[in-house]
């Protein structure tokens, strides 16, 4: 008999946003099934339904046509689904037997391991995948790609009748990638339902055998591979209007001269990345995630160590040793989690936007409390936070206020910020305070401001920027002018592979 | 008005209400109603010193999200220090001083040095750094003996007393205290100590230097202990094998019971100095009333556990803010 698996009008809400919008497909054993979109598009929800991470508000997923309800991820595993996940699920410390057989080790009667049965078992399944590794390895010291192995042998060695991949090859080379597809082959004759996410164009149409499109949390289209082309696919994934919010956007049309230039810019992350950055200039970064946007500001910023290249700022080269030093030079960085990078939850609104200034606020060697609270007052007011004081916590404030909060600190009286960088500056922010962010950022680039935006929101990239580069695998791999830019073509580029 | 406002509902609040709660009894129920004699209230106040010292530099790297277990240890050896220079050679006893506040300023860069470059944990490298390294310096500098101190304002600055009553040591460690605080409280640099305990990586990513404060902190949690470990040998009128190795943890106990959170970020001056009040009141009062010194150590014990359940408690907050964050994500 054939497996089925269908989610039936499913849907799904976060605080500001509708994950999933009454989505509905079936998928079946014996193929490989892609699921595809761009981010935010869902995926990553329908798989956490699927593994009862989520539950969810509306709908019902069946399992060989009979309604199964998994409330907790342990529950899916005994329906026999397994999924693999960007971020690995193993024990670091123990080996990679334990690991394998690590909610069913064999066992005698009075509860020792049997390891020698263990070692049998796992030895197996290596010579099955054909890797150079031992059962005995500990697990913390293989390489990612390895790790990655494992976590897939985990799954098979379940021998679930549902196994999915979420972005399998990311940290894999290409001798693993032809293991893993040899697997996903056997699985496949075996009968299995086999799901595989990923942004690859190339792997999609290597292995899979039909593909689901999401959009915007909605179910799109089934196609078959086989019958499709890259160009309907990428169609079907963004085609949409970008809507009014960004034609009622007071934008900045004088832009001056260069401010910053980066010049093959080299480091452990990003390679020979080169661009310009104009003052008034809205400067779009796009791609994937993990493209190396982040990683390229954060050497920009002075907190990532640089291995070559050069930096000019206003046309003299600088060379920043920490954040500090850039923001004196006049660089602001609004990082891409605020919650860990850029905010301190524990602290006021007023401490968090004094934060950079601190020393510029004295009086004689104490702190000037009453001019801190001008400060915080001025940014509660200027960017409209919602707050009955500044002495509030930022942690007990929503996502677009504590946004607000630290462009509040890097636009200070005190603050000469010529440069700012915002990255992903709109994640898990409702549709209405994004669009005030987008305002403020146009009104900053009126003054003068260069600004760095990037985002993994394509629209909102295109609807910013007034120059878009485009980054894949730590490179740039095109710059697109605001009239050149579509959908398509960034899509193209943030896939193209080098 | 506000602030008073504020005040109860502090943890400060509770602590002022434990600690006169404490000082009543056993007001009450010692013999003469001698415990809160001149005699009996400076005694506490003198038995206070050393841990207030321990508990000023712990105090600041509890905040800053780290904690020190070597500064005992490095007391010990910086008295040992002190007292071998004054032993063996013919250097004036404010070299002798000097060399052991230096030492103990080494030590705490080295647990900096481990930490910040080595990426050990606070808690491992210290007690390395403490248990291991300064303990055994210890024995060397004094040859595994007791050797009597004899320099006399060494002695006297150990054993003075203002007016006869109020020892020296007791007015410098009340001035440390509240100069600390005020640093604490009202300057950059305070204000730093929070916001890099608060969290470090935002905290850098704003212009703050977190690694800089680290040294600085260990430094001066180094030479606080280095200074009431000196304390200790001038007091005693000699340099000890042990000395303050067993202070600095009663001193955490008191920091964290003065509402100082592991978890860094929280905590002041004043609620400390309430902590060891209250710590130190409770122990002279069971000896007061002549409880054995073993019940004594067991009553010690529950009083850290009701800090660290305090501690917990006010976490708790700050974990459900962590909470909400996950499920955001």
């Amino acid at each position: 008999m054939t497996y089925t698996l269908e989610y039936k009008n499913i849907s799904k809400a976060f605080p500001g946003v509708q994950a999933l919008d009454n989505v509905s497909f079936k998928m079946s054993g014996g193929k490989v099934t892609a699921l595809m979109g761009e981010n935010g598009a869902g995926k990553s929800t329908l798989l956490k339904i699927l593994s009862g991470d989520y539950q969810p508000d509306e709908g019902k997923i069946l399992i060989n046509g009979e309604e199964k309800r998994f409330r907790s991820p342990h529950q899916a595993i005994k329906s026999s689904i397994s999924i693999i996940y960007q971020e690995r699920q193993l024990v670091n410390t123990l080996s990679v037997a334990e690991n394998l057989f690590l909610e069913d080790l064999p066992g005698n009667r009075l509860g020792f391991i049997n390891k020698a049965e263990l070692r049998r078992r796992t030895q197996e399944i290596i010579d099955t995948f054909g890797l150079p590794i031992r059962p005995t390895d500990i697990v913390g010291r293989l390489s990612v790609a390895y790790q990655q192995m494992v976590e897939i042998m985990k799954a098979y060695r379940r021998d679930s009748n549902i196994i999915a991949f979420d972005e399998p090859t990311a940290p894999l080379t290409d001798k693993e990638i032809v293991i893993l597809f040899r697997v996903i082959q056997t699985l496949k004759e075996k009968g299995k339902i086999v799901i595989y996410v990923s942004h690859r164009m190339k792997e999609i149409f290597e292995i899979t055998d039909e593909i689901v499109v999401m959009k915007d949390g909605h179910y799109v289209k089934t196609l078959q591979t086989a019958e499709t082309s890259e160009q309907e696919l990428v169609r079907l994934m963004v085609g949409r209007d970008i809507g009014d919010t960004y034609a009622n956007l007071n934008r900045n049309d004088k832009i001056g001269d260069v401010l910053l230039e980066v010049n093959n810019l080299v480091t452990d992350y990003v390679k020979d990345v080169s661009f310009k950055l104009r003052a008034g200039e809205i400067l779009g970064f796009s791609g994937l995630v993990g493209a190396g946007r982040t990683e390229v500001m954060r050497a920009l910023f002075g907190a990532d160590r640089i291995i070559s290249g050069e930096i000019k700022l206003e046309g003299e080269v600088v060379h920043f040793r920490s954040p500090r030093d850039a923001i004196g030079a006049g660089i602001a960085l609004c990082p891409e989690d605020r919650k860990e990078q850029g905010l301190i939850l524990g602290r006021s609104i007023r401490d968090n936007v004094s934060m950079p200034v601190l020393l510029k606020v004295k009086k004689g060697v104490f702190l000037d409390v009453g001019q801190e609270e001008e400060l915080a007052k001025e940014a509660v007011r200027r960017y409209g936070i919602k707050t009955p004081t500044t002495e509030k916590r930022v942690g007990e404030l929503s996502g677009g206020n504590q946004q607000k909060v630290i462009l509040g600190r890097w636009t200070s009286d005190k603050m000469v910020t010529k440069i700012l960088i915002l990255d992903e500056p709109t994640k898990g922010i409702d549709v209405g305070a994004k669009a005030e962010v987008y305002q403020t950022v146009c009104d900053l680039a009126r003054q003068g401001i260069g600004v760095i935006f990037i985002s993994s929101e394509l629209t909102e990239v295109l609807g910013m920027s007034d120059n878009i580069i485009i980054m894949h695998n730590g490179r740039i791999t095109g710059t697109l002018s605001r009239e050149e830019a579509t959908e398509e073509r960034v899509l193209e580029l943030a896939m193209l592979e080098s | 008005m506000e602030t008073l406002k504020k005040y109860f509902k502090s943890n400060t609040f509770t602590l002022t209400i434990l600690l006169i709660l404490i000082v009543a009894f056993f007001w009450a129920a010692s013999p003469g109603r001698s415990y809160l004699s001149l005699i009996n209230v400076t005694n506490i106040l003198n038995s206070m010193v050393l841990f207030t010292l321990f508990a000023i530099g712990e105090a600041l790297l509890i905040i800053s999200g780290s904690v020190d277990l070597s500064p005992g240890y490095i007391g010990t050896a910086s008295g040992a220090l002190m007292t071998a220079v004054l032993a063996n050679t013919g250097l004036p006893w404010f070299v002798a001083l000097l060399l052991g506040l230096a030492l103990g300023c080494v030590f705490g860069l080295i647990n900096a040095l481990l930490v910040n470059e080595l990426g050990f944990q606070a808690f491992i490298a210290t007690l390395t750094v403490g248990s291991f390294v300064a303990k055994g310096f210890a024995y060397i500098l004094v040859d595994g003996k007791v050797i009597p101190i004899k320099n006399r304002v060494i002695v006297w600055i150990g054993t003075g007393r203002l007016f006869g009553i109020v020892p020296f040591t007791v007015i410098l460690s009340l001035l440390l205290i509240l100069i600390y605080g005020i640093i604490l409280a009202k300057t950059v640099f305070g204000r730093t100590i929070y916001l890099c305990g608060g969290n470090s990586q935002a905290a850098r990513l704003a212009g703050l230097n977190p690694r800089r404060l680290s040294y600085i902190l260990f430094a001066n949690s180094g030479v606080l202990g280095a200074l009431a470990g000196i304390l200790y040998d001038a007091r005693l009128k000699s340099g000890n094998l042990d000395g303050t190795n067993n202070y600095a943890f009663p001193a955490v106990t008191a920091v964290i019971l003065g509402g100082v959170s592991f978890g860094g970020g929280t905590g002041n001056m004043f609620g400390c100095f309430l902590g060891l009040l209250i710590i130190n009141s409770f122990n002279n009062g069971l000896t007061v009333m002549g409880v054995t010194p073993y019940w004594q150590s067991v009553a010690s014990g529950v009083l850290l556990l009701l800090a660290l359940t305090l501690d917990y408690l006010a976490n708790r907050r700050t974990k459900r803010i962590k909470v909400r964050r996950t499920v955001e994500a």
